[in-house]
């Protein structure tokens, strides 16, 4: 577990380094806890009857000869529910149309859920799923944005499909700048729906336990967010105390934020019927009825003067949010962050929202990311047309740390960010004047490479607006066995945090990391907390459980001060021994500490409280904490097939201080691999009917290991202003990365003259760029 | 529908039972077997999750019907590591190069490079890079994995990696 | 996604196998590699009364030499095929298609004779036992026949096999040993069907081609043939070669169509385009500046 850079005799320091990760050795082995693995006595199994068409009137459900088929134990439609009076509200966000859990009297989309089968298993409850026969009136659906800007509306207690917008005040300067400037460049990015498709789907099982109790397992991204969304959403009527557990998920990336439709029918039909529930979602559900991404289109303008420097922009960006968004996105985090960090002084915006007869929209990783995609493939475009190297457009714009603390024309301040060193070391590592002779040399040989390179800076650990995202809570002890027991609402999705807030613990005890137990599982241990999402874990979860251990050390330095006849300033503890400075024979256990303080009162000091455990619930300072980063793609573009193949990858970041520098990596890289995803080859789409084109893995093409290249990176380290000096990164790789690929197509095409923002950048796509150039 | 008398040897073990035609050898082990370690992702022989070992051979278990298992000899994840807990090589791989984050997809790919290199055998790099393309990742990026199948390639012959 | 109820039947010899066919009335599918069925079966898009596996029957798997030809038992496993050293020496095609087709978890299960009943358009089998002028020997308790591959798909997925009709075998006719092979494909990624793909062999005979075979896969409703370029490639010989017009012929015979991942001119151009390149390197052919 040390860096074998450590001197001997050292105690053991794990933050920064490549500590292996805890979790592994139960998940290499297949003993991971993950929801489909729940089972209870008693457990049923339910199957969804889906709606086959985009928009209409359910006439009538027809259930009887489902209700007689084998291992059939309750249907449930909305009728059933309502006596609940379900009204799904959004942890984040806009007021919008009334959401049930099923389809009340008519369907809006492909794919709605309109009944629940329990059934004895979910082969059973398939057979009879399909035995049950809705027969709707279809309506003409609206399914793209522009159909739904016009067309009649989706939610009839709404007056429009227009989900929310926002406007920056007029600006009578912004016309003049266009209107004078050297070079005004415009261009139009168009982001395709993507489905976020993590391995393991969504998944639930309800149980009661007794009248007045249920205990919900969930795929999951904060068992406490997920017990008070329904308890809000049962309370009135239920009066019923909810735990929520989750243990193993199998990724998220936002889908698994905010418990939806689905999840909380079956709690209400496990209220009902009274005996566990268990849905597993298949992939035929995860891709066409579970919440999906992006689908946004984004018209940009540019204002330079004659030395390139970039005066002004104007964004128009809308976006297709489905008809039940668990989270709607109405652009606004992504027109504050569209400057970037460049020296740009005004930008004027405009979003739109719409509903439509589609599936809706849940964040997903980076929500907000198209101010990095629009901003940097349009400096990329900029720079072509004014005719300059992409790289010196942005070192003439770029913010350096003389402009520090900078505030963006839209009102974010920025303050301890890297961009301009993180590009520089970036061009070092890459060997630009190198790969330009390989690039031209490559073209001689008919080959086309293409360079890529973007820079950004993420607003991470947004915490500073109010609401459940502003802190999080650590309840650190050690036991009376001499273990230390993290509770923290931090919660993994993969993230490692069981790995990480452990080294951050062992770190500020003084007890060798094996000792440290992460618990962030349950709802009803430890304090409420929004667990992952933003990219926060590091900094607020890390932050509290830097602050509860100083608490709990200070505690123990005092007990073992007493204990010792030491002052608790002399006392040190590493790898778990207390000993007094300068008094070598003199050690003790934290263990025997901890014996002391459970079991001996009366060898106590007076006035201090019995046994060894500490709390603490951190709000990290500011409103968010940026980190950045550049990152370079070079890619190759067969000009025979129009197929794009990721050659290299280099990420240049600074995240402050990493607590695990691989796990740091793994989240930049997987990122990156959903970026490449994104930009190449995934796509979600629907028909004239609002049918989904692709269903199953066959169609949603997913990037394997064949198309990810090893990444590369350079770190700098300047820490945050927060307690450990940590910053976010979970989601930079999503963000960063979109603009990085097509930058770098975009650097290939550019010697056919042409270009293509319409994502994703197929090869049939291309090839009509290439040949008809 | 017809039912089966099956029985097989799953992780050294006999497992006798009788199950309906449809049910697929994927959740005959998950459910009848107990062994939650057999992952889920796709049903329709896609992602890989559900890999386990059939007499040698790495195959999808979403796509063989219990029944078809019926004599068979079947390893999973839970099964490779040592009586006394010590990680399979591949296992210790993974583990040495941050293989893996949410763990879904690992036991598929840890089945399939295990049984790749089985018995000391030594494919290419590109036969294993080959084999890992056909698990989906959606974490990782796929760094680890493509780490591991290159280690496993170069070991020297009899070593695991 | 659990399939629908079925009976299953798992038949130790041909015959059984047959009778049950018989008995099925249609309504009965052949299991052999599962790895296109078994998906077909959980979407509830395929829902037989009856699955009849044919991976216990012992003579249906197995590679052999018959007279002329390299015979092929419809069940034998894609990854004995690719790893054969018979099928490598006299159907050399046939290995590079098969080192195209899926990932080793799949080829594993997988059956040549299954991917040969499919017929799936954008598979890489049926279009090079096409290519090749091989045969199908199929068995019914009618009896044996045996069909040409080049009249055995009809449209997608739709073959001359009666519903009551196994494919026994798949037999490979000898090309002469001066064959040279191609195949190649433009895939997504790799173990993906293919956009646009091409098996070509070309027997030589003093420098000159005596013999063409040109078979394509995602270029059509079905596997497909280009005949009339089969014709204008025997007698050409590398230094007379003019290979962009026969690519055109190529492609002419083909039907592609659009999908989600291409449309039908994306794969008209790729295909001319992969055709004069690879059958130009083949015949050794001097790229024109």
């Amino acid at each position: 577990m040390n860096s074998p850079e450590m001197p001997p005799g050292m105690a053991a320091r794990f933050v920064g380094q490549r500590v292996p990760r805890k979790e592994d050795a139960r998940l290499l082995t297949g003993r991971g806890a993950y929801v489909d693995d729940i089972v209870l006595p008693g457990m049923l199994h339910a199957a969804f009857v889906r709606s086959q068409i985009a928009r209409g009137r359910i006439r009538s459900i027809d259930l009887e000869a489902a209700r007689s088929a084998p291992g059939v134990r309750a249907i449930y439609t909305a009728a059933d529910l309502a006596k609940f009076d379900l009204q799904l509200h959004l942890m984040h966000g806009v007021v919008g149309p009334i959401v049930r859990p099923l389809a009340d009297g008519r369907v809006a989309h492909v794919g709605e859920a309109i009944a629940i089968v329990i059934a004895d298993d979910r082969y059973l409850a398939e057979d009879a799923a399909n035995l049950v026969f809705v027969d709707c009136d279809a309506e003409t659906p609206v399914v793209t944005m522009d159909q739904a800007a016009d067309g009649p509306t989706v939610h009839s207690n709404l007056e429009s499909n227009v989900a929310g917008g926002i406007q920056s005040p007029d600006d009578p300067e912004l016309p003049a700048i266009f209107a004078r400037a050297a070079h005004v460049v415009e261009g139009v990015i168009v982001h395709q729906r993507q489905a976020h498709s993590p391995m393991e789907g969504r998944g639930v099982v309800a149980s009661r336990q007794g009248e007045g109790e249920m205990t919900i397992h969930l795929a999951c991204q904060s068992p406490h967010m997920a017990a008070l969304y329904f308890t809000q959403l049962f309370g009135e009527r239920t009066d019923v105390h909810f735990r929520v557990l989750s243990k193993d998920v199998g990724g998220a990336f936002g889908l698994k934020v905010q418990p939806w439709r689905e999840e909380c029918a079956i709690i209400a039909a496990a209220l009902l019927l009274g005996r566990p529930v268990k849905w597993i979602e298949d992939r035929l559900e995860n891709l066409t009825s579970a919440c999906q991404a992006r689908e946004q289109r984004c018209k940009v303008r540019m204002a330079f003067d004659a030395d390139a420097r970039w005066l002004a922009a104007e964004v128009d960006f809308e976006t297709n949010v489905g008809a039940f968004p668990n989270n709607p996105d109405i652009g606004a985090l992504a027109m504050m962050m569209f400057p970037g960090p460049y020296r740009v002084a005004k930008v004027g915006f405009k979003t739109r929202a719409y509903y439509s007869n589609t599936v809706g929209q849940a964040a997903y990783r980076g929500p907000w990311m198209m101010e990095s995609l629009a901003r940097e493939t349009m400096l990329d475009k900029a720079a072509r047309q004014i005719g300059i190297d992409p790289i010196e457009l942005r070192r003439r714009n770029l913010i350096t740390a003389a402009d520090q603390p900078h505030t963006l024309p839209t009102g974010l301040a920025v303050d301890r960010v890297t961009p301009r060193e993180c590009l520089e070391l970036l061009l070092e590592k890459l060997d630009l004047p190198a790969f330009r002779a390989e690039q031209a040399k490559a073209r001689a040989e008919g080959r086309h490479l293409g360079l890529g390179v973007a820079v950004y800076v993420e607003p991470t650990t947004m915490h500073g607006f109010g609401g459940p995202l502003v802190s999080d809570s650590a309840h650190v002890r050690v036991e009376p066995s001499g273990k230390v027991s993290l509770v923290i609402s931090t919660h993994s999705q993969g993230h490692g945090t069981q790995t990480t807030m452990a080294q951050v613990v062992a770190d500020e005890l003084g007890v060798p990391i094996a000792d440290v137990a992460v618990l962030e599982d349950d709802s009803s241990r430890g304090g409420f907390g929004p667990g992952a999402g933003g990219s926060r874990q590091a900094v607020s979860g890390g932050g509290a459980a830097i602050r509860a251990s100083k608490l709990l050390s200070q505690k123990i330095k005092r007990l073992a001060g007493h204990l010792l006849n030491a002052n608790p300033q002399d006392i040190t503890i590493a790898d778990g021994l207390v000993r007094v400075a300068g008094v070598e024979e003199v050690t003790t256990t934290i263990k025997r500490i901890a014996q002391t303080a459970y079991y001996e009162p009366a060898r106590l000091p007076p006035d201090a409280e019995l046994g060894l455990e500490a709390q603490y619930r951190y709000q990290p300072p500011g409103t968010f904490v940026f980190s950045n980063a550049a990152h370079a793609c070079v890619c190759e573009l067969d000009a025979e097939t129009g197929v794009v193949k990721i050659l290299r990858w280099i990420a240049s970041e600074d995240c402050g201080v990493m607590i695990n520098p691989a796990i740091v990596e793994g989240q930049i890289a997987g990122g990156v691999a959903q970026a490449i995803g994104g930009v190449l080859m995934e796509q979600i789409s629907y028909d004239a009917y609002g049918n989904p084109t692709a269903a199953t893995f066959k169609d949603y093409l997913l990037p394997t290991a064949h198309d990810i290249p090893q990444l590369e990176y350079c770190h700098l380290v300047t820490p945050s202003a927060s307690e450990g000096g940590f910053k976010g990164v979970g989601e930079g790789g999503a963000i960063i990365g979109p603009p990085t690929v097509v930058n770098a197509v975009a650097d290939a095409l550019s010697a056919f003259g042409a270009e293509c923002l319409d994502l994703p950048l197929t090869p049939a796509k291309l090839l009509k760029l290439i040949d008809g150039a | 529908m017809s039912r089966h008398q099956v029985e097989l040897t799953v992780n050294g073990g006999t497992i006798t039972a009788e199950v309906e035609a449809r049910r697929t050898l994927a959740d005959f082990l998950r459910i009848d077997a107990g062994l939650t370690g057999v992952h889920i992702g796709c049903e329709h022989g896609v992602c890989g999750a559900c890999t386990v070992i059939v007499d040698g051979d790495p195959v999808r278990s979403c796509l063989m019907l219990a029944v078809q298992a019926h004599g068979a000899t079947v390893t999973t994840a839970e099964g490779l590591a040592a009586a006394d807990g010590t990680l399979h090589p591949v296992q210790q791989a993974m583990r040495e190069e941050y293989g893996l984050q949410c763990g879904f997809c690992t036991p598929g790919v840890v089945m399939t490079l295990a049984a790749l290199t089985a018995d000391g055998a030594r494919p290419s790099e590109a036969e294993l890079h080959e084999a890992v393309s056909g698990h989906l990742c959606r974490c990782t990026g796929y760094q680890g994995i493509q780490r591991v199948a290159t280690r496993l390639a170069r070991a020297p012959q009899g070593e695991g990696a | 996604m659990k399939p629908a109820p079925f009976d299953y039947v798992a038949p130790t010899s041909v015959e059984e196998a047959l009778e049950h066919l018989a008995r099925g009335a249609g309504d009965a599918n052949v299991l052999a590699g599962g790895q296109t069925l078994v998906p077909l079966l959980a979407l509830r898009m395929a829902t037989p009364s009856l699955l009849i596996d044919v991976n216990r029957i012992p003579e249906l798997a197995g590679v052999s030499r018959v007279t002329g030809a390299t015979r092929i038992g419809a069940a034998t496993r894609q990854k004995a095929v690719l790893k054969d050293p018979t099928v490598a020496a006299q159907v050399p095609a046939l290995t590079k298609a098969l080192s195209f087709v899926g990932h080793p978890q799949t080829r594993a299960r997988g059956t040549l004779g299954g991917s040969i009943a499919l017929g799936e358009p954008a598979a890489e089998s049926p279009a090079t036992a096409l290519a090749l002028g091989a045969v199908v020997e199929a068995r019914s308790t009618r009896g044996a026949r045996e069909i040409q591959v080049e009249d055995f798909y009809l449209g997608p997925y739709t073959t001359t096999l009666e519903p009551d009709e196994l494919i026994a075998a798949v037999r490979f006719p000898d090309w002469p040993a001066s064959t040279v092979t191609v195949v190649h494909e433009v895939s997504r990624r790799p173990g993906d069907f293919a956009l646009v793909g091409l098996v070509c062999a070309l027997a030589l005979d003093g420098g000159r081609v005596s013999r063409a075979g040109v078979g394509w896969f995602g270029m059509g409703p079905q596997p497909m043939r280009s005949r009339r370029a089969e014709q204008a490639l025997v007698g050409l010989s590398a230094s007379a070669a003019d290979l962009a017009e026969i690519a055109d012929m190529a492609v002419s015979e083909t039907e592609p169509l659009d999908d989600a991942q291409a449309d039908a001119s994306y794969r008209r151009k790729v295909g001319g385009r992969i055709f004069q390149r690879l059958v130009g390197e083949a015949l050794g052919v001097r790229r024109a500046a």
